[in-house]
């Protein structure tokens, strides 16, 4: 894996623990914007050419709690930037950051990728 | 979700008690379809809860407040109280979120927020949904039929943060004074 992300590669997310994901869930059964905000960026796992069912499971076995993905040109589209930041721990570790200089994401960008989010599990 | 057989269900009841109990819901198919589901009391709890809640919203949601007609005279009073005993039940979970809460190192929110929080939802004729930030504030999110969508983030700060996704597409921001009145003027307008 590198530095590039095609825009069709999925970012996968665990919405917090278990004990706090249902927190976020809106009663249209979507997820508030409210769980995209993160002073220091966005965590998700790149695809990185796995099938959905190995990156869950990659996911699972170090996180609990609701999983999601969004797609990279659905942060391009709102121009939000897709950091690849991988750590011993985990290959695939990635960020999603408001612009190269802000980590945040802007309230808009945040409501975008809300609606856009798809839940996996 | 778990399938399993009634068969297997019959034979290793305390297990599937357990998984349901532990948040998966067991699902047990039966002939001509009539499944059953067996979830624990307190995902029965929330769906109780949420299913008030999305009547609330569908009635809040749909409402279009006419001309002269006096603010609060068209919302159901009842399912108000409802949804804000809700509420305050939300907040006092949130109250209790701990260090770390969203994986990332969000710190626990300030006890003056949720104070703050508590007062504006006991005195708000309309309620919001409501959710905690990892940035210390709680936002309030509203839907109307015409399927805009406005969040009001609360924060420390005498003014609130307003932002309006409507339905075409537009965008709109601003601020307004963090008191009962303000942020009830900015809803009825929201409704209107």
């Amino acid at each position: 894996m590198d530095n590039e992300f095609k825009s069709n590669e999925k970012l996968f997310r665990a919405v917090y623990p278990p004990e706090t994901a249902p927190m976020f869930r809106r009663l249209d059964g979507s997820i508030s914007s409210a769980a995209f905000a993160d002073p220091k960026g966005l965590s998700v796992d790149r695809e990185g050419g796995r099938e959905t069912k190995d990156a869950v499971s990659f996911m699972q076995s170090r996180f609990q709690g609701r999983i999601i993905y969004v797609r990279v040109k659905n942060c391009s589209e709102i121009g939000a930037v897709v950091k690849y930041l991988p750590s011993k721990s985990d290959p695939y570790h990635s960020e999603i950051h408001g612009s190269e200089g802000t980590a945040l994401l802007s309230k808009s960008q945040r409501r975008h990728l809300s609606q856009k989010a798809v839940n996996v599990y | 979700m778990v399938v399993a057989k009634q068969m297997d269900v019959r034979a290793n009841i305390k297990k599937y008690f357990d998984i349901a109990f532990d948040g998966e819901p067991v699902i047990v198919p039966r002939k001509e379809n009539k499944n059953v589901i067996i979830i624990s009391e307190s995902i029965y709890n929330e769906l109780m809860a949420n299913s008030r809640m999305t009547s609330y919203a569908d009635h809040i949601g749909g409402m279009i407040f006419e001309k002269g007609n006096p603010p609060g005279r068209s919302v159901d009073k009842n399912m108000t109280e409802d949804v804000r005993a809700f509420n305050l039940n939300k907040l006092e979970k949130i109250s209790e979120l701990k260090k770390g809460w969203n994986g990332n190192g969000a710190l626990p929110l300030p006890k003056k927020l949720i104070k703050r929080v508590g007062a504006l939802l006991g005195a708000l004729p309309i309620q919001p949904e409501i959710f905690p930030t990892a940035l210390r504030t709680i936002q309030f999110e509203f839907d109307n039929a015409r399927r805009d969508h406005m969040e009001i983030e609360i924060g420390m700060d005498d003014e609130a943060e307003v932002f309006i996704a409507r339905y075409d597409g537009t965008e709109s921001f601003e601020n307004i004074p963090v008191s009962a009145e303000a942020i009830d003027n900015r809803v009825r307008a929201f409704y209107g």
